[in-house]
């Protein structure tokens, strides 16, 4: 293979007489359908064309022939010095010489055919043409890759039937297969392709390839003439043959009375129709149902809006259901106004004490030892109505029990104090009457800051305190939580409205005979807040007992929350303590702390006595409520 | 309800059997024995008419495979040597014309398609193994090959029962020219390799023609009395 194709490039760029007869190589190009050309530059010729093979074929698989151009200049060309030589390969070897063409004649000018002697299929062939000796085209094929047949003969027609309309009719065209193609014998196999036209047209309508040689044409108009032409080509193959002679059908004209034109599309009724009935429609989608068109053509657009708010609010100015309504979204914080704002805010859930009493702020601050105890009590330790926030400007505000939600708030002129207050108010379920302002002096006072102690010893005082909110827990709850803060001393003792404390403190001291032994132990555990009575029964029980144990914690402790009041006071206070003992006096709800003792418990000032009863003994004043600081001076000596 | 899930199931696989049967049963799925019976004769004619239909098919299969290859592969790179490549059934003697094909007995006529046919087995088994080795098979290709293997083997054994039924009692031996260009086929080179793929081709498709022709012509002969 290499040598050949050695060979090949030589003899090409060689120019030489010596091809003719001479080992020449065959050429070796591509397809036949693609002329592969490597053109001797020419010698001998002036031309700038070249003899070019145009096309090789075959009609019938028996024999072939091959054509090609003439050179442009044919005056300057001899005309007989073009050549053509082929070679083919027998078995497997080529024969060594190129052989010229047999018939240069039978096949027309400027070509070659090769009879059915010279002829093999499915043998390669090479060809090349020569100008003078020198070489300028070469193909190579093989005889069944260029089969083209002839075209078909004898066609005819033959009228099948007409409609009843009698517009149309079907014709059956026959034809002969090209004669030389021998399909009698199988040797070739044809397939035909039809096409027909109305004779003033000039596009040909084509049919499918057919295997037979007749076929039917449907639907051709009377009135008009058709011509129809068949062209053929071999089963398998790309390429069709000539087409045949035209045939000219002429179809019998029918009567006059034959029905009129086709039915053509009535476009024009069409769009009047339509163009009326969208009108139609539009007219009645505007004036029936107005509104849901407008909705539909022109949706409204959504204007702001606030779930749940409604915009008349906004207008009229109505701030604070707008805050409360909005107080339910994440992150908003109204203002906090000066009048009543952070009491408005204190929640007070009296219905339901056993819920008060879990997770109360008081057994946050305390252990969970204590947790058990403010369980038992269901009492609400809710101090966040207290203005404990003690302040010495605190308002003095008028205070009613039942509306202890909305207790004045004490004037927050500094910022401890307001400190203070949003701790108070966070803790809700203190005990009301102790523990905020225990809780709120250690901040306030540079004591020591123990206010768990104090709660504990508020929360003991309130266990002594609890079976009688127990047997009343409602009633009684409704006072006992909260108070409003009346005064804040200018000692710092924080002033308490009475409100009906009578009846809290009237419970209290009325359960409290049951609660006498524990007198003892609450003497010696120092809690802090005694009712009066208690003080007093605890006192007569155990006379000297009180006297060791109120001694005990009476100023000896470090940790004693003393104000000014308390230092000028403590001392007559015993006698305070005295005078009230004994009596029931009616006490004022609410009591200024006096004196913060830890880790016992608080001391109250007593609240107005009718009678100063001195009582040096006493160290400790207990009264049921608060008392206020000038009460607490007129008891004290 | 268990009773007739059980009965339907019997009755779809029942069915099932029976259509694996009917249709596993021909194996050019023609209706060649309607009887059923085992040694059934099936006409000559509509043997000739199935093998032309196969080997027309085999051929439009194998023109179109050269064409598509050509037009992907062969651009370019200037496969001009197919004219002196041979194929490996040039060896079998053959008709080269029609007066060739003419004059030769039928019966030499059918074993020299048989030979054809079966010497286009193995390299029509390994076309198919490397082209799908290809890199980027092309689908084109890869399943014109598949189908041509395929019926190549339809058409051997369709040719064998005309064979047998023309001639019958006559065991030729099994002659066939063998292939061995299957190490050309895998070469490295892509070049060599592209145009091993190409000749092979272009032989398949000659050889696809030439046993399209002859039996053509053997079934006008045969069957039409040389009046198609």
């Amino acid at each position: 293979m290499d040598l050949w194709q050695l060979l090949l490039t030589v003899a090409l760029a060689g120019s030489s007489d010596a091809f003719s007869g001479s080992e020449a190589t065959p050429a070796t190009l591509g397809r036949e359908s693609k002329s592969l050309h490597r053109v001797h530059p020419g010698l001998g010729t002036n031309s700038s064309w070249k003899p070019k093979f145009t096309k090789c074929r075959s009609p019938e698989l028996e024999t072939f022939s091959c054509h090609w151009t003439d050179g442009v200049h044919h005056g300057l060309t001899s005309p007989g010095s073009v050549q053509l030589f082929y070679i083919r390969r027998s078995t497997q070897e080529w024969t060594q010489e190129w052989k010229e063409c047999p018939d240069y004649v039978s096949a027309g000018e400027n070509s070659c055919y090769f009879n059915s002697s010279y002829t093999s299929i499915w043998i390669p062939y090479c060809i090349k043409l020569t100008n003078n000796g020198g070489t300028v085209d070469q193909k190579c094929f093989s005889v069944e890759e260029i089969v083209q047949p002839d075209p078909p003969i004898s066609l005819n027609w033959t009228l099948l039937n007409i409609s009843l309309t009698g517009i149309h009719a079907d014709i059956q065209v026959r034809w002969e297969p090209p004669p030389n193609a021998d399909v009698q014998k199988g040797w070739i196999v044809l397939e035909y392709e039809l096409q027909y036209k109305e004779v003033n047209e000039t596009q040909w309508k084509v049919m499918d390839p057919v295997l037979s040689t007749s076929v039917p044409v449907y639907s051709l108009r009377l009135d008009k003439d058709y011509e129809v032409r068949v062209r053929s080509r071999q089963r398998n193959s790309e390429k069709y043959g000539e087409f045949s002679e035209v045939l000219s059908v002429t179809l019998p004209q029918m009567s006059p009375f034959a029905c009129e034109e086709d039915f053509q599309f009535p476009w024009f009724l069409i769009i009047i129709f339509g163009i009326f009935g969208l009108t139609a429609m539009l007219f009645v989608f505007i004036f029936s149902k107005q509104q849901r068109i407008k909705m539909l053509i022109l949706p409204p657009v959504p204007v702001p809006k606030i779930k749940g708010i409604d915009p008349d609010l906004l207008k009229e100015g109505k701030l604070e259901e707008v805050n409360t309504i909005l107080a339910i979204h994440d992150g908003y914080k109204p203002e906090f106004f000066n009048d009543d704002s952070w009491v408005e805010f204190i929640e007070l859930d009296i219905d339901d004490p056993d819920e008060k009493t879990e997770g109360s702020d008081t057994d946050r601050l305390l252990s969970n030892n204590h947790e058990k105890s403010l369980t038992i009590l269901g009492a609400k330790d809710d101090d966040s109505g207290r203005t404990s926030c003690y302040e010495p400007d605190l308002l003095e505000t008028d205070f009613k029990g039942d509306e202890i939600s909305e207790a004045a708030q004490p004037q927050r002129s500094e910022g401890e104090a307001d400190l203070l207050c949003l701790d108070q108010k966070n803790q809700r379920d203190l005990p009301y009457q102790d523990i905020s302002p225990a809780a709120q002096q250690p901040h306030v006072v540079p004591a020591e800051d123990k206010p768990r102690s104090l709660l504990a010893g508020e929360i003991e005082s309130t266990l002594q305190a609890a079976p009688s909110q127990l047997s009343n827990p409602n009633s009684l709850a409704n006072i006992d939580f909260y108070a409003q803060v009346s005064d804040i001393t200018p000692a710092g003792s924080v002033v308490l409205s009475p409100g009906q404390k009578n009846k809290a403190g009237n419970s209290q001291c009325d359960a409290h005979p049951e609660v006498s032994p524990l007198c003892q132990a609450n003497f010696l555990m120092d809690n802090a807040y005694f009712c009066e009575a208690d003080a007093k029964k605890c006192i007569t029980t155990a006379p000297q007992v009180e006297r060791e144990s109120r001694a005990v914690p009476s100023f000896n402790q470090e940790d004693i929350y003393i104000t000014t009041e308390s230092l000028t006071t403590t001392a007559g206070r015993s006698g305070a303590v005295a005078a009230t003992s004994g009596s029931e006096v009616p006490v004022p709800d609410y009591t200024s702390i006096h004196l913060v003792q830890s880790p016992q418990g608080l001391v109250l000032n007593t609240a107005p006595l009718p009678v100063p009863v001195p009582l040096p003994d006493k160290e400790f004043l207990s009264s049921c409520g608060y008392v206020s600081t000038d009460q607490l001076n007129k008891i004290m000596p | 309800m268990d009773s007739k899930w059980t009965l339907r199931k019997a009755g779809s696989l029942l069915l099932l059997l029976l259509s694996n049967l009917l249709l596993c049963k021909g194996t050019a799925s023609l209706p060649i024995c309607p009887n059923g019976a085992a040694n059934c004769q099936v006409s000559l004619r509509d043997l000739f008419e199935r093998a032309v239909i196969l080997s027309h098919y085999i051929h439009n299969l194998s023109s179109e495979m050269f064409n598509e290859f050509d037009k992907r592969y062969a651009q370019g790179r200037g496969f001009i040597t197919k004219a002196i490549n041979s194929c490996h059934t040039s060896s079998l003697p053959t008709p080269e014309d029609k007066e060739q094909a003419q004059q030769i007995h039928h019966e030499d006529l059918l074993r020299v398609v048989l030979r054809v046919l079966r010497s286009w087995n193995t390299p029509l088994y390994h076309l198919v193994s490397e082209v799908r080795g290809m890199q980027e098979a092309p689908d084109a290709i890869l399943s014109r090959a598949i189908e041509i293997e395929e019926q190549n083997r339809r058409l051997l054994e369709g040719m064998e029962k005309i064979v047998g039924q023309v001639h019958p009692g006559i065991k030729e031996n099994e002659v066939y020219s063998v292939w061995s260009g299957l190490p050309s086929l895998q070469m490295a080179d892509e070049d060599a390799r592209l145009f091993a793929f190409y000749n092979l081709l272009h032989c398949l498709r000659r050889d696809s023609h030439k046993i399209d022709n002859y039996l053509k012509l053997l079934k006008c002969r045969i069957i039409y009395d040389s009046n198609c």
